[in-house]
């Protein structure tokens, strides 16, 4: 049986998301009154145990394990629930924040490092690309004229007189500098790490 | 500058005062030298007696004035807001004006013990009356003649009750009402319910002896296809111009005997219906429509002539013209009622793409024995009884997203009960599910949910996300969120329980006649507890749903309170106590700004002059401030009254004594009083000056204090959300004045008073005692004296 | 309604219409062309952080100061207002504004990283960058002439039928700045009507997402699909023959992943999945490889071009 103590602040948790840079401005948290709007139009809902309505009763609950429940990966990042909320509450930027908590808890980097070589060629390039390691995959569910687009695509675009796709070399470079600045270089490779003690294991 | 301005407002040379002391059996006497203050006091008489508000002694103060034919009297005794109204009525045939009072009880014996000092403060807060009353001019209270007749605005259950409750009142009415007929929605809705009898009666049973009840009585005029164009305020009266549209028909000739409906060729959705049926364009909208006459609508009337041609007793008249009717009335009542929410909005709930989507007012109207169905529940479809109605509650309320409302409707949960209940009874077989979020049946409706539960209605707690249709059914997608499951509800028919909103009529009338909308655009009560049918226009009342939403029981109780309100002003014969603007109009120019800075709506241009309503004026003085021109004067709170208080609370200062100016609204003497009766004590310094709001004083009277010794000014008033900001703007605009004359802001304080929370004002008047004390000790050798000098 | 401008757009480019549609950049180009619409390009442009940012690899910071320096190229380039191909572009441009202009510690600390960066030139200074009045989506410029659109069509699409796939991140995140009720957008549909063409404006699903759901497609694929299927089965239910786009994410999702979904579920969908402005551009009579590059579509566009030639031959291409 869970107690709610005297004197301990169980909005914590609450408070903690609303004021993340991720969250939009008044976002309702503490108005939510359980109506179930968000979990009746949510696909996730539908089709695994995630349940929007349950995770903002969890964050009013100040239930921490949530930062470590797989259940909010499962999160479409729709918007659907934030759209319709009578009281300007959003699942959807819980979620968000909440995963945020995880990887910044050291948790939840192997939930984020299959998508670090799109960082990789963000880096590079100043695009992001779908990871290689996806590749196989899509190949078997795209069919093999995908890859023949990937091979032909330079082509394709002087076909439609695009223009290039990638970035002047000293454009790159002030994105890395920021990028290094903001300390985003620094957690790719706390990422990066991650992702090579998986493949070590 | 001040000072030249102060004398322009000199009195007469000679004005003979008589100053009365009282004892009050000790209660005064024990703390203040009794003689010494008699005999420091410049006064043609000065009397001491034990208790002055004896009905004896009061005849002595009448003798004594007449005997030494005193100008003016001075009572120095306790708080006025304890005895100045006895005192008033005792100085006949002195004006009751020419009396002032001096709180030496309550603000000075009770709350200081040290009888040197105490004595100091007896004598300045007698000497300040002193000062002030030389100042004073006799006024006439006034007597406000409002017109024995009033305009009704909506002819629905609201506008009815109060227009019958006052024309029995002996008041004249008339009833604007924008459609053919009067009824509203009341009259479309079928069934009310009973909380008493757990059981529904029939709306129009109830209504309609009401509506024949109104037609039949001489002083109450209906005016139908009509509305408000404009409005103008005279003399607390208002002059109204009502435009009557044509109906193309005679209603003194018309027999309603239908002819004319059976040739009309058009066909168009009949609005009373819902649009469920059709009417013609000639048409009654209802057969116990009142007026009991048809009516040709406009806008489709496509002016064939059949109807002319078959009409026996000549009563259409294609070419009739509209007209414009002047009224000049008293009052206003406003019920003009609401409007449903326009399903729409919310696509997903699929109102107006599936046919069996359908609003509580179109089920209402479906179960009307007068309805499309002839009160058959039939699906819209295909006319079959539904085997499963799901009710999907909050449609539009309690949403914030654009569109909602963010407000609960409060009749929709009643409604939803209510036509469950019914179909429960007479369709047994029809299942009833209802989605809701809270049920919200307060009182004695709980006792009705309880009866309809019995009925075995299924309840589904959790808000649906959207509604579809496959081949046979619509289906309701819905989290049950007590089970944390989503489920798909297979059904018949949906119906949506559609929010409250202000109806059109509510927002055009409300900006014809200047009055304020709440920010959910319903008419603004003056206060929503203590004045819930006063709006913020002096003899504008709002009674039913135009002031939110409510069920009938509650807008029947506000049309008689609207009612009464309306009776108690003409009725009233009354009596306005003369401490209001006026305005010079040989100085004024119209610029209109004290008629923008008047929170209470109550200075109004007319005529092209500038004009105060003596009701709604409160002499607040905020229009003194914004006149550029000094062409308001408040009476009895006069500039001359206000500087004469001023150096008569700093008269006979003594070296190294500290005096403090308290400027305090009504609420805020009635605190200081309060500290007194609780004889709890603060520094004798504090002198306490009563103002209708501090919103009267301007930057001069606080430089005027400064200069003439005051070494602190104390700013109380009650944060009224009303005035509370422009208060705060007055004390900025106070601050930099101030900072111009280089005073130290230390020595200036707001503070926001409640009548229950004296004993913080007290400790805030000893804090800031000590700190005025600390601001000089730092300060004033150098800045004050700087700021002397530049003056 | 916003107020949505014909000139001074800054054409924003999307790393997915790069590399796997890019005749929705061609064919936006062509009807910007046509509807006389000033627009420029920058190659120094870079990509939202849209896929990274939502598959939670990249923080609201970092993406800010990226958005931030994007921002700064528009002022430089004298087109403040940008006009996204994507929707995620759209979404994550209007949030890094909104931060930039409200949250004064956010926008000095991203200053002080171009300042050390030595683009102090791309300083961002409180609203150069309006969220509802700057960031567009290219087909909101497209609706806004959507009046125009009739006296221009060369070529009769109205044997297809088609419905619209509004993108979540563009009705959702920003819904109060979204055109019309965002519970049922209608500016697909609105400039295909344009076009001549019958429109499905309601089926069931209608406002559901794509199922991409970022890191769904990837690491959850049924869960995905499960939700892809459900609109697809509806659209198949309603007798679509194409499905208009506004996001290249959610195109990827319905055309490419089409026939293994349809394979899962027994059945064959051939949904034709266009981006609106290769829609209109085919309208417009272009050229449907060398402008609207339909092959790099999964499902053939081919039927569509054959009953072009069927129907007005002289606008064989």
């Amino acid at each position: 049986m869970n107690t709610f103590k005297i004197g301990e602040n169980t909005f914590e948790l609450a408070e903690s998301i609303i004021k993340d840079l991720k969250a939009s401005d008044n976002l309702g948290i503490l108005k939510c009154i359980q109506c179930g709007m968000c979990t009746s139009t949510c696909p996730a809902a539908r089709h695994t145990d995630y349940d929007p309505r349950e995770i903002i009763k969890r964050v009013l609950d100040k239930d921490e394990t949530l930062i470590k429940d797989d259940i909010i990966w499962n999160c479409f990042y729709c918007y659907t629930c934030h759209s319709i909320c009578p009281v300007n509450n959003s699942a959807c930027e819980v979620n968000q924040v909440l995963r945020q908590k995880t990887i910044d808890n050291g948790k939840g980097k192997s939930k984020i490092a299959p998508f670090s070589e799109y960082a990789d060629s963000y880096l590079e390039s100043g695009l992001g690309t779908i990871p290689s390691d996806f590749f196989s995959d899509l190949i078997k569910d795209y069919g093999n004229e995908w890859i023949e687009l990937k091979a032909n695509l330079e082509e394709i675009r002087k076909e439609l007189s695009l223009g290039p796709m990638l970035l002047p070399k000293k454009d790159i470079e002030d994105i890395n500098e920021i990028l290094e600045k903001t300390g985003f270089t620094k957690r790719l490779e706390r990422v990066r790490r991650c992702k090579d003690e998986k493949d070590t294991r | 500058m001040n000072n030249s301005n102060f004398s322009r407002y000199a009195p007469k040379s000679s004005i003979d005062i008589g100053v009365f002391l009282c004892k009050c059996g000790g209660n005064i006497s024990d703390t203040v030298d009794i003689e010494r203050l008699k005999t420091s006091i410049d006064a043609k008489v000065v009397k001491e007696f034990e208790n002055l508000c004896s009905i004896k002694c009061q005849k002595n103060i009448r003798d004594i004035i007449l005997e030494e034919e005193l100008d003016r009297v001075v009572i120095a005794a306790c708080s006025p807001i304890t005895h100045e109204k006895t005192f008033r009525n005792q100085v006949a045939p002195l004006n009751p004006y020419l009396l002032e009072m001096a709180n030496i009880r309550e603000q000075c014996s009770w709350v200081h013990s040290d009888v040197d000092k105490t004595t100091d403060k007896a004598i300045s807060l007698t000497n300040a009356a002193i000062e002030r009353v030389k100042y004073a001019r006799p006024l006439d209270t006034i007597v406000r003649k409002t017109k024995k007749s009033a305009a009704v605005i909506g002819g629905g259950i609201s506008g009815i009750t109060a227009s019958l409750s006052l024309a029995k009142q002996g008041i004249k009415v008339h009833i604007i009402e924008e459609k053919p007929t009067v009824g509203g929605n009341m009259i479309k809705i079928g069934k009310i319910f009973s909380p008493e009898k757990l059981a529904e009666e029939c709306a129009l049973c109830l209504f309609n002896p009401l509506i024949n009840e109104a037609v039949q009585h001489k002083n109450i005029d209906i005016i139908t296809n009509a509305e408000l164009k404009s409005s103008q305020r005279k003399a607390g009266n208002f002059n109204l111009l009502i435009e009557r549209k044509p109906t193309f028909v005679k209603e003194d000739k018309c027999t309603a005997c239908g002819n004319c409906a059976e040739v009309c060729p058009v066909e168009v959705p009949n609005e009373w219906n819902e649009k469920l049926m059709m009417r013609k364009a000639i048409y009654k909208p209802f057969p116990q429509s009142v007026p009991d006459v048809y009516t040709i609508d406009e806008e489709n009337c496509i002016k064939c002539g059949k109807c002319q041609k078959v009409c026996t007793m000549n009563a259409i008249d294609l070419k009739m013209k509209g007209e414009n009717i002047p009224l000049n009335v008293g009052s206003v009542v406003i019920a003009t009622g609401y409007k449903g929410f326009d399903l729409k909005k919310r696509p997903e709930y699929g109102y107006g793409r599936y046919q069996d989507v359908i609003s509580q007012m179109e089920l209402a109207r479906i179960m009307g024995v007068n309805g499309p169905t002839n009160g058959k529940l039939l699906r819209p479809s295909d006319g079959k009884i539904p085997r499963r109605v799901v009710m999907v509650q909050c449609a539009g309320s309690r949403d914030e997203k654009p569109g909602g409302n963010r407000y609960c409707s409060k009749v929709c949960c009643m409604v939803a009960l209510k036509h469950a209940n019914f179909i429960r009874r007479y369709y047994p077989d029809t299942e009833i599910i209802i989605c809701y979020t809270d049920m919200r049946t307060p009182g004695m409706y709980e006792n009705y949910f309880r009866h309809v539960q019995s009925r075995e209605i299924k309840l589904i707690r959790g808000r649906p996300g959207d509604i579809t249709k496959n081949d046979d059914n619509l289906i309701v997608r819905v989290e049950d969120t007590l089970r944390g499951e989503q489920v798909e509800i297979e059904t018949d028919i949906v119906v949506l329980s559609e929010a409250m909103e202000p109806s059109e009529g509510t927002l055009s009338v409300a900006e014809t006649l200047n009055v304020s909308l709440t920010e959910d655009l319903f008419i603004k009560e003056k206060h929503p507890k203590m004045k819930p049918v006063t709006t913020d226009v002096e003899g504008i009342y709002v009674c039913g749903t135009a002031q939110g939403p409510k069920d009938i029981t509650d807008s029947v109780s506000q049309a008689n309170a609207a009612a009464s309100k309306v009776s108690e002003i003409i009725n009233g014969g009354l009596e306005i106590e003369p401490t209001i603007a006026v305005v010079d109009h040989f100085k004024c120019e119209m610029c209109g700004d004290c008629v923008r800075s008047c929170k209470y709506k109550a200075i109004y241009m007319h005529d092209e002059r500038i004009s105060v309503d003596p009701i709604a004026c409160n002499g607040c003085g905020m229009c003194i401030s914004k006149c550029k021109n000094e062409a308001v004067e408040v009476m009895g709170q006069t500039d001359s009254q206000i500087f004469a208080m001023i150096s008569g609370m700093l008269k006979d200062k003594k070296d190294g004594e500290r005096r403090i100016l308290v400027f305090v609204d009504y609420i805020g003497y009635v605190a200081s009083d309060n500290i007194g009766i609780n004889r709890i004590s603060y520094p004798e310094s504090i002198r306490i000056i009563k103002l209708p709001s501090i919103n009267r004083l301007m930057p001069k009277h606080i430089i005027y204090a400064f200069e003439n010794g005051a070494d602190g000014i104390f700013l109380g008033e009650y944060p009224d959300d009303l005035i509370y900001p422009a208060i705060k703007e007055k004390v900025q605009e106070i601050r930099s004045e101030l900072i111009k004359n280089s005073i130290d802001l230390d020595r200036l304080m707001y503070y926001k008073v409640y009548a229950p929370y004296f004993r913080g004002l007290a400790s805030k008047l000893t804090e800031f005692d000590k700190q005025v004390s600390k601001a000089l000790d730092k300060l004033e050798p150098v800045l004050y004296k700087a700021s002397s000098k530049d003056l | 309604m916003k107020k949505i401008p014909d000139k001074e757009i800054l054409l924003f480019k999307s790393c997915l219409v790069n590399v796997e549609y890019p005749g929705v950049e061609s064919s936006t180009k062509f009807v910007f062309d046509k509807l006389g619409i000033e627009y420029t390009i920058s190659e120094r442009q870079s990509c939202c952080t849209g896929l990274g940012h939502y598959a939670d690899l990249f923080d609201q910071f970092s993406t800010t100061a990226l958005a931030a320096r994007n921002f700064g190229i528009a002022r430089e380039e004298d087109h403040r207002n940008i006009a996204t191909l994507c929707a995620t572009c759209y979404a994550i441009l209007k949030k890094s504004a909104n931060i930039l202009n409200t949250k004064d510690n956010v926008r000095r600390q991203v200053n002080k990283i171009f300042d050390g960066s030595g683009i102090s030139d791309l300083k961002y200074k409180v609203e150069d960058i309006d969220s509802r009045d700057n960031i567009f989506h290219t087909t909101e410029i497209i609706y806004n002439k959507a009046d125009k659109i009739p006296d221009l069509v060369e070529v009769d699409l109205s044997g297809f039928k088609v419905a619209a796939h509004h993108a979540c991140h563009y009705c959702k995140v920003h819904h109060q700045d979204t055109i019309g009720n965002p519970r049922d957008p209608m500016v697909i549909e609105t400039i295909a009507k344009a076009c001549g063409v019958e429109t499905v404006d309601w089926y069931d699903r209608k406002t559901n997402t794509c199922g991409n759901g970022f890191r769904q497609r990837y690491m959850n694929k049924d869960l995905s699909f499960s939700v892809t299927a459900e609109k697809l089965l509806s659209l198949k239910e309603n007798e679509v023959d194409i499905l208009l786009h506004m996001c290249p994410n959610c195109q990827i999702q319905f055309d490419r992943n089409q026939k293994v979904i349809g394979e899962s579920l027994n059945t064959e969908f051939n949904i034709i999945c266009l981006n609106i402005s290769q829609f209109v551009a085919l309208a417009f009579g272009a050229d449907p490889y060398k402008v609207v590059g339909i092959q790099t579509h999964t499902v053939p566009v081919e039927p569509v071009v054959d009953k072009i030639k069927l129907i007005n031959p002289v606008n064989e291409v």
